[in-house]
This record gives structure tokens, C-alpha cells and sequence, in this order.
């Protein structure tokens, strides 16, 4: 499974406070670094696993402490209908 | 007490006043803009990008019809050019394939349309003229172009008992968001509010199948119900707060913080041929008269809800008890409840007695515009 960013959101800096944010039919989300990281993942080309592993990497957190955390904010996004599911080959790049 | 100055989010460009259909709840005023008198595409340009330099995210072009403005692929086309997130929302009549692909490549995010019901007979009768089937097409054409789809219905007596049906078309119709608006009454619904007004058991039945309905889509299609608040204890957080998130630009050029502001005759707006959006949206009278709580009479001065509904809507009130400025007649709090109790009461022993003698239902006029 590897989430995609709905084609009806759309990522992008907003000019008041320089910072990232997602845009979509009636709503905005205004993303902290973290958000922003696991969003810019969200590419339909990479799994939950390997978008873990990343977030692991870099904030330097084990990955079972963060996984739950990545698996919570997908599902928010899931839940708001802004994230499609790409199904396939787990082992894909 | 010195707040910082709020920042709008969103705008309704409501580009003209034209419109196909004459449906009898529309909240534009009942003194239409005519043509002539509209913005020009340079204007509208003007508007477009001074907005997004305010901080709006999301522009909503509207009306009236929008579609009936040749410029509109120009306008959209300058809203993406401002990072703007852009919204059409229409009847869909005069919509084209040849359009929807020109939208497109403009950059329009996303599409709104509204339908009167989910039954073509009962559908066009409330439109006042046939564009049921137009719009079953359109909605297909518009999926087909990989925009994502809003419905919006607007609920009333006449359509309130098709819920469960309108929900299952919008269904059908893969839209990604259903708005159930029960009707607001301004501009033309309030003059046919008698007949518009749903009983409360229909209104109970509805928020009952919404409800249900939301639950069982949820990540599929999100659900928006918007309460009918005659039958609320509790006023709606109008716009989020006067000149708080939003900023309405008529077809003339005035800048109004909620669309049917018009209804309140004590105002003044200003206009974008004369003024910024920027210095209207900080300076201008008709933004500061009702902003934060300095503006408010008892009971909302010292209501613990203030902060939570603003005090409701100002066009309600100015509407049902002439002053702008008093506390939202639906709040229970309210010294004016009983009157709009009064009348909410009085339509249920119609609605209970005299089925055969309806009451006249006045469609929207587009003449002479």
C-alpha cells in the first residue's frame, strides 16, 4: 500500500507565513515540519513501511516509536478523503 | 481590547447576477445586478490577485451563473496564477465538454454543482425551468475531466422527504462531497420562507438520515448537513465571526463580509473600483461595524457563547427584528425568540391543516437584467 495525496489537495507554501500547507475543496491544513515530511512522502511511490523507515532516518527516532504516529496521521488525512491508495507491489521502489 | 487584524481565508466572487434558473430559495438580492453594471475581466484580475496578497486561499466563483460570463477561463486562469485554490460553483447549464477542457488547463481545482433534487419532475419544477438531465450529464462530464465533485442541495418542504434518494445520487455520481444545506432565509427565500419552511418532524428525519449517512461514507464522501436553524436553541457561528475568514465581491464591485449582507439597509460597502481588498478588508465601515464582541448588546455582551456563535448572524436579525445589531433572533437567549417561535409554530398547524391550499411560491425574477 503506498498513499498518494489526493489529486483534489494540492501542497503548497503559503505566501503570509512562508509555511507548508495543503489545500482542498472548502479546507486547508496547515502543516507542521513533521506533517509537512510525512505529506511531501505521500507520492503514491514509496509504502508506508519505506515512509517509516524515512521519517525514522531522519528525525532519528526508532521506528516502531514513530510508526504508530505516521499510521495516525495518514488516517487523518484518509479520514478527510485527501489520501488515495496506490495498491501493488509492496516491494516496489 | 486590541486583537491582531484576523486574516480572510476565502472569497466568493460572485461575478454576476445572470442566471438560467429561478429557483424560489435563492439568498441574491431581490434587486438583481443588471449587466451592464458588472465588473470588468480586468477588475476581477485586479480583485483576484489582491486577494491572494491578503492571504486567501480559496475563491469560490459564483453568482447567479458564472458560466454565463465569457471571461470566466480568464478569471480562473488568474486565480491559479495567484496560488489561489478555485472553486466553480453552477447549475451547470452552459457548461460544455469544449469548457471543462479550457477550465482545466486554466487550472480550476474543483467543481460545485447544484442539484434541486434527485427527481427530474420535482427537480425542474423547483428550478423553474428543465435542467435536470442537463445537470445528470454535466456532473458525468465533470468526473470524466478527473475534477473532484461537490453536490449541493438545498433542503426545503418540497425535497426535504428525498434525502435518502439525493444522497444515493450523489452517490451514483461519484461525488467526493455532498453539501445538504437546509435553506437560510435571505433575499428570496425569506419572502417564500411560509412555503420553504420543513416541518420539524421532517427536519428530525433528516438530521437523523444525514447523520447515518455521514457515518457510513466517511473517506468516501464527506457529508456536509447544514442545520436549519429556525430549530435550533442556538444560532449558527455565522462566517466564523464577522469580517473574521471572509470576504464576498458582488457583481458591481462591492465588498460584503458574508454574501447576503445586502439584506442589512444600514450598511454601506465599499468598492473595489475605488478601494484595495486589502484597505476595505481593515478600514472599511461595513467590515468593522460587527468585528470581535465591542459591537454587542445583551444578552451576547455577557453570554458565555460569544466567543462560540458570535452572537449568530447579523442578516437574520436585521431580517426578523429590523436591527442589524440585536442578538440573533434564533438564539433561545434572544428577547425576540418568541416571535420567530411565533411563526415557526403557525407554519407547522398550516403544514399539519391545509395541504390543499398551499401558499403561492414566488420564483426568483432574472427580467430586466
Amino acid at each position: 500500500m503506498r498513499p498518494k495525496l489526493s489529486s483534489r489537495a494540492r501542497l503548497q507554501t503559503d505566501k503570509v507565513t512562508g509555511k507548508p500547507i495543503v489545500l482542498y475543496p472548502e479546507g486547508v491544513l496547515m502543516l507542521n515540519p513533521t506533517g509537512h515530511a510525512i505529506v511531501s512522502l505521500c507520492t503514491g511511490a514509496v509504502t508506508f513501511q519505506q515512509i517509516v523507515a524515512n521519517l525514522a532516518a531522519r528525525y532519528k527516532i526508532p521506528e516502531p516509536e514513530i510508526s504508530p504516529q505516521v499510521a495516525e496521521y495518514l488516517n487523518r488525512l484518509r479520514e478527510r478523503n485527501l489520501l488515495e491508495m496506490q495498491h501493488g507491489n509492496e516491494a516496489a521502489p | 481590547m486590541n486583537r491582531p487584524m484576523p486574516r480572510p481565508f476565502s472569497l466568493l466572487a460572485e461575478i454576476t447576477h445572470r442566471c438560467p434558473l429561478h429557483c424560489p430559495y435563492c439568498s441574491n438580492p431581490l434587486q438583481l445586478a443588471a449587466q451592464r453594471d458588472e465588473l470588468t475581466t480586468e477588475d476581477w484580475k485586479r480583485v483576484l490577485a489582491q486577494a491572494a496578497e491578503l492571504g486567501v486561499l480559496h475563491v469560490g466563483f459564483s453568482g447567479g451563473e458564472p458560466l454565463q460570463r465569457p471571461d470566466l477561463v480568464e478569471l480562473v486562469a488568474a486565480a491559479r496564477a495567484a496560488g489561489l485554490y478555485s472553486n466553480l460553483i453552477t447549475s451547470s447549464l452552459g457548461l460544455s465538454r469544449q469548457r471543462l477542457e479550457e477550465l482545466k488547463r486554466a487550472g480550476l481545482d474543483s467543481i460545485q454543482i447544484s442539484f434541486q433534487s434527485d427527481e427530474e419532475k420535482l427537480a425542474d419544477r423547483i428550478a423553474g425551468t428543465s435542467a435536470h438531465a442537463k445537470k445528470l450529464q454535466a456532473a458525468q462530464w465533470v468526473r470524466e475531466f478527473g475534477f473532484p465533485l461537490t453536490i449541493n442541495t438545498v433542503l426545503h418542504r418540497g425535497n426535504i422527504e428525498r434525502l435518502p434518494q439525493i444522497i444515493s445520487l450523489a452517490e451514483q455520481l461519484s461525488a467526493e462531497r455532498l453539501e445538504l444545506a437546509n435553506t437560510q432565509y435571505y433575499g428570496w427565500a425569506f419572502k417564500n420562507r411560509a412555503v420553504l419552511l420543513p416541518s420539524r418532524s421532517q427536519v428530525e428525519r433528516a438530521t437523523e438520515i444525514a447523520t447515518a449517512a455521514r457515518k457510513r461514507l466517511l473517506g468516501k464522501m464527506e457529508l456536509l448537513f447544514v442545520v436549519p436553524d429556525y430549530y435550533s436553541d442556538r444560532p449558527k457561528p455565522c462566517m466564523n465571526g464577522w469580517g473574521q475568514r471572509h470576504l464576498t465581491v458582488n457583481p458591481v464591485g462591492e465588498v460584503l463580509p458574508c454574501p447576503t449582507a445586502h439584506e442589512i439597509k444600514s450598511l454601506r460597502f465599499d468598492n473595489v473600483c475605488e478601494k484595495s481588498l486589502a484597505w476595505i478588508w481593515r478600514e472599511s465601515e461595513a467590515f468593522n461595524r460587527f468585528r470581535g464582541t465591542e459591537w454587542m448588546p445583551d444578552p451576547c455582551r455577557t453570554c458565555e457563547f460569544q466567543e462560540v456563535d458570535f452572537g449568530g448572524c447579523r442578516c437574520q436579525a436585521a431580517l426578523i427584528t429590523g436591527d442589524a445589531a440585536v442578538t440573533d433572533p434564533t438564539c433561545q437567549f434572544s428577547p425576540q425568540r418568541e416571535r420567530l417561535t411565533q411563526f415557526v409554530e403557525s407554519s407547522q398547524n398550516e403544514l399539519n391543516g391545509s395541504s390543499s391550499n398551499p401558499v403561492e411560491m414566488l420564483y426568483r425574477q432574472n427580467s430586466g437584467i
